[in-house]
């Protein structure tokens, strides 16, 4: 199949990359550019766990093909972190054990850095609801929610 | 042990909880090994069927380096979840019925052939081609165990003509008294019919392997187990090769719930390896996961109980029909611990049972997070409950009249150590507020009604004496005061690493900062069995303190040595041994461990101390769940508003992770209670439901407004720094709790897991048309 060009950045860094047209977002960020933070698990956009940040909203990578990510820019769970100080909601989520597994946890940071860029203050409910298509299977969200608010208090 | 503890009973984060943070952490799927190839699975199309492939085109396509099938296997039969786990009380052995690659195709998804190709799309693109060039024999199929049962049902295995390769009946301790007086004597016999569900274990990380061998025939298998240790022995017999020449390594794993206690992927994978003498990876999809793993193994529950006027259990009787699937893996044992777990709970003088295990036309019966208990409890529980109506008792009077205490016969035939569930019915009452809100809609309307429901449960910590145990672990020190915890449990998100380095940290003395864990590879660590049957924390548990006590003493013998001392006059506290007597004369444990390994005096050594355990007790933990639930009376939907977990799992290592597994098991319970639903096309044989759209876990909104997780926190004393198992207690009363607070909202039940919306209103309509 015939590749083509795609300019984008990735957690800062610009990229200049030849990809197949079909391939998603997901597959040129694991397997191309070695982010393999980012998650795949249903790959039909049922479980969030592919979670990316796209010019600051969040997109399902598994969902997206690549070719839509041209100019823009793309934050994955490794461009959190910033010269080496942990975000605060990556210091949250560890502080207050919203991580078991880990497998969701990326996509599910990534959601929560977006809702708090929008509403920096979520009451629980609105919490709840913004992480609705994010699914977990170890935490029943008690302390992905208690490490969102403790985030957003930070 | 009356000292304050400076490590155990902390809220502390696992160390490497952070790589999980960054997505530094690697998962089976995102391992990279150099020239690695993409394998793929052929499945079967058909519930049952004879078939012949014809691999010409596939072979041919460019790219493709190897097509295998079940000529190509060596054919050794094997059992995915390790025959070699003795039962030690019946000496049986799991039964060993499949091919690395079927024969005959037993369900539809049943593995029939592979191939590996340079990358995935190619592989894909083989298995298109495969597809269509294999011809099958297509045979009448039988999905329901009930009917694979029946004479003349068709044969899935020839040795079985029956479909029935095993019958369970209850242990000794738990068949006794004579069940026909035990009812005639009963004041009140109530019995119903009940179906507990296929669940999907539903973890994130779908099945995934590497594999590879090296021109040493080394074999190195990266697999997401639960149990590196006995896989690596069944890889070995599956193979016949030296299991010296094995490594099973387990990174960080996505979840596992049971699931993994099976192989799916891995005897394909390693397969692949040894055909093209290349490293291969093969990850599942979804989808995959779904219609081809060892979920839940489903049952028909009949349960009969008989009880005196004044609520004491006086009879009971559980029967049992297990729906096996195309080879019986773990469904082998599932009905017998069901009635393990549900005559072992209660009190009760008169008990016995029965349990058959049917093959059938579908995927396989696995296990999953309390492995029959939560099934056996959705029976059990609901029959209690309707007992406390019909006798007009209150179910938490009644209830404490039935559980079992310290030094009765526990489950397991062993007496029990500790029980606090008494404690956890007292506190878990008080905090969903029983007194105020049973029989009293309180808060409801009237369409919207209110209601709450309780149930309780026993369960284990380890399998002892029922099936093998042991752990190992090794300390050694660095020379920095340091040391290395080396393990091998598992560690599929549950913090049984941290947990363990507070064991280790609180006998060396030192920070629990300073423990790392070395783990993950079976040729690296000493023998575990592995993460089942909530063991960890009470055998690996065991393990690492006894080690820590080996090294502990070494290091005394060599401080006492540079401190002119007798070791018994020492002690250690935060990275300092000291006098007792004179707590000012001290030493780092940095310089005894750096002056033991590089000092010069002639006596260099690691300190070091290993730990091999194996439990002759088995401490129960115990728990309550309390539910409060809104029904919609228009839609028949259940909203859970309130969730209360009472748990008794002896001293709480950690109390952050005792929540996080508690917290987790309510969205588990809820989801099986409420949600999730498996179903079979009933033409087909095939999975009905192969996704998250159409089998639905529980998502955030759909979790109870409030949970709240009551620790007891009273040591076992016979638990490490007595600590029991918890990790399956979480979930195992959620469904019938939530089950008796409909009735007591709605004053109607269901028999049938999940509880459905019409499902409940059905029976409302049936109840208002009495
Ligand atoms: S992997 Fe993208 S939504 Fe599930
Ligand atoms: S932590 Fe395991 S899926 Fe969320």
């Amino acid at each position: 199949m015939k590749k083509e060009i795609l300019n984008f950045k990735v957690n800062g860094t610009p990229y200049e990359i030849e990809v197949e047209p079909q391939m998603t977002l997901n597959e040129v960020l694991r397997e191309q550019l070695n982010l393999t933070g980012t998650k795949i698990s249903c790959a039909e956009g049922e479980c969030g766990a592919c979670t990316v940040l796209v010019d600051g909203k969040p997109e399902l990578s598994c969902s997206m093909l690549a070719l839509a990510a041209r100019d823009k820019d793309i934050t994955t769970i490794e461009g959190l972190a910033k010269d080496g100080e942990l975000h605060k909601i990556q210091k949250g989520f560890i502080e207050k054990g919203a991580i078991q597994c880990g497998f969701c946890s990326p996509g599910m940071m990534l959601m929560i850095k977006a809702l708090l860029d929008e509403n920096p203050n979520p009451t629980k409910e609105e919490i709840t609801a913004y992480i609705a298509g994010n699914l977990c299977r170890c935490t029943g969200y008690v302390k992905i929610i208690d490490a969102a608010k403790a985030a957003a208090e930070a | 042990m009356n000292k304050e503890f400076t490590a155990v009973g902390k809220r502390i984060t696992q160390k490497d909880v952070v790589l999980k943070a960054t997505g530094e952490a690697i998962f089976v799927p995102d391992v990279k090994l150099q020239g690695q190839l993409w394998g793929k699975i052929l499945h079967s199309k058909y519930a049952h069927a004879k078939f012949t492939i014809d691999k010409t085109r596939a072979l041919a396509l460019p790219g493709v380096v190897c097509v295998i099938t079940y000529e190509d296997t060596p054919k050794i039969p094997y059992c995915r979840s390790f025959r070699d786990m003795p039962m030690t009380a019946s000496g049986q052995l799991q039964h060993s019925d499949e091919f690395i690659l079927a024969d005959k195709a037993r369900f539809v998804g049943d593995p029939i052939a592979a191939v590996a190709a340079v990358d995935e799309k190619t592989a894909e693109a083989a298995i298109e081609l495969l597809e269509a060039d294999v011809k099958y024999e297509v045979l009448p199929f039988v999905i329901d165990p009930r009917d694979a049962l029946k004479p003349g049902a068709p044969v899935i295995h020839d040795y079985s003509p029956n479909n029935n390769p095993v019958n369970s009946t209850p242990p000794p301790w738990l068949a006794i008294g004579d069940l026909e007086k035990g009812f005639a004597e009963s004041d009140l016999v109530v019995e119903d019919n009940f179906y507990c569900s296929r669940q999907i274990q539903s973890h994130l990380e779908t099945q995934s392997c590497c594999a590879t061998v090296d021109s040493n025939n080394k074999i190195t298998v990266y697999s997401p187990n639960q149990l590196a240790h006995p896989f690596r022995r069944e890889l070995g017999k599956m193979f016949n090769h030296p299991v010296g020449k094995i490594n099973v390594v387990t990174p960080y794993v996505g979840g596992s719930f049971g699931c993994r206690l099976s192989c799916h992927t891995e005897p394909i994978c390693v397969m692949l390896a040894l055909k093209t003498r290349k490293p291969v990876k093969l990850v599942n999809s979804k989808e995959e996961d779904f219609t081809t793993i060892d979920a839940r193994t489903p049952h028909y529950l009949h349960a009969k109980l008989g009880l005196k006027k004044d609520g004491t259990l006086h009879a009971m009787e559980l029967n049992v029909t297990t729906w096996g699937g195309g080879y019986v893996s773990r469904a082998m044992l599932a009905g017998g611990i069901m009635l393990i777990w549900g005559l072992g709970h209660y009190r009760c003088p008169n008990m016995n049972g029965s349990c058959k295990l049917a093959y059938t036309n579908t995927p396989l019966g696995g296990a999953m997070r309390g492995f029959g208990n939560p099934e056996v409890m959705w029976g059990i529980d609901q029959l209690m409950d309707r007992a406390c109506v019909e006798l007009g008792l209150d179910p938490v009077e009644m209830t404490l009249k039935n559980t079992k205490h310290a030094g009765e016969t526990c489950n397991t035939g062993l007496p029990i150590e500790s029980t606090y569930i008494d404690d956890c019915i007292n506190e878990g009452a008080k905090a969903i507020g029983w007194k105020e809100k049973r029989g009293k809609n309180k808060g409801g309307t009237k369409t919207l009604k209110r209601g709450v429901g309780m149930s309780t449960m026993t369960h284990c910590s380890g399998a002892w004496p029922l099936l093998l145990e042991h752990s190992g672990a090794i300390i050694k020190f660095n020379e920095d005061g340091s040391a290395n915890l080396i393990i091998n449990p598992g560690s599929p998100g549950t913090h049984i690493y941290g947990s363990l380095s507070q064991v280790a940290a609180e006998v060396l003395g030192i920070s629990v900062d300073d423990i790392y864990v070395v783990a993950g590879e079976t040729e690296k660590t000493l023998f575990d069995l592995g993460s089942h049957a909530s063991r960890s924390m009470y055998v690996t548990g065991h393990a690492v303190r006894i080690a820590a006590e080996e090294a502990r003493k070494e290091l005394l013998a060599y401080a006492a040595k540079m401190l002119a001392e007798t070791p018994d006059d020492l002690d250690i506290k935060d990275g300092q041994v000291f006098v007792k007597a004179n707590p000012g004369k001290k030493i780092s444990v940095a310089k005894v461990s750096a002056t033991a390994i590089y000092g010069a005096r002639g006596d260099g050594h690691t300190i070091s101390g290993k730990g091999c355990f194996v439990p002759h007790h088995n401490s129960p933990p115990t728990a309550a769940y309390f539910a409060e639930v809104e029904v919609d009376t228009e839609t028949g939907v259940t909203k859970v508003l309130n969730f209360v977990s009472a748990v008794d799992c002896g001293k709480a290592i950690n109390p952050m992770t005792v929540e996080g597994q508690c917290e987790g098991g309510v969205q588990q319970g809820l989801g099986y209670g409420l949600t999730e639903d498996y179903v079979f096309n009933p033409a087909t044989g095939a999975t009905a439901t192969g996704n998250f759209t159409t089998y639905k876990i529980p998502g955030a909104p759909d979790m109870p407004l409030e949970t709240k997780i009551i620790i007891i926190d009273k040591p076992d004393p016979k638990g490490p720094f007595g600590a029991k198992g918890v990790g399956e207690p979480g979930l195992v009363g959620i469904a019938p709790a939530i089950m008796n607070a409909i009735h007591d909202a709605v004053g109607v039940r269901v028999t049938d897991l999940p509880i459905k919306p019409e499902a409940i209103l059905k029976a409302l309509k049936e109840k208002a048309s009495k």
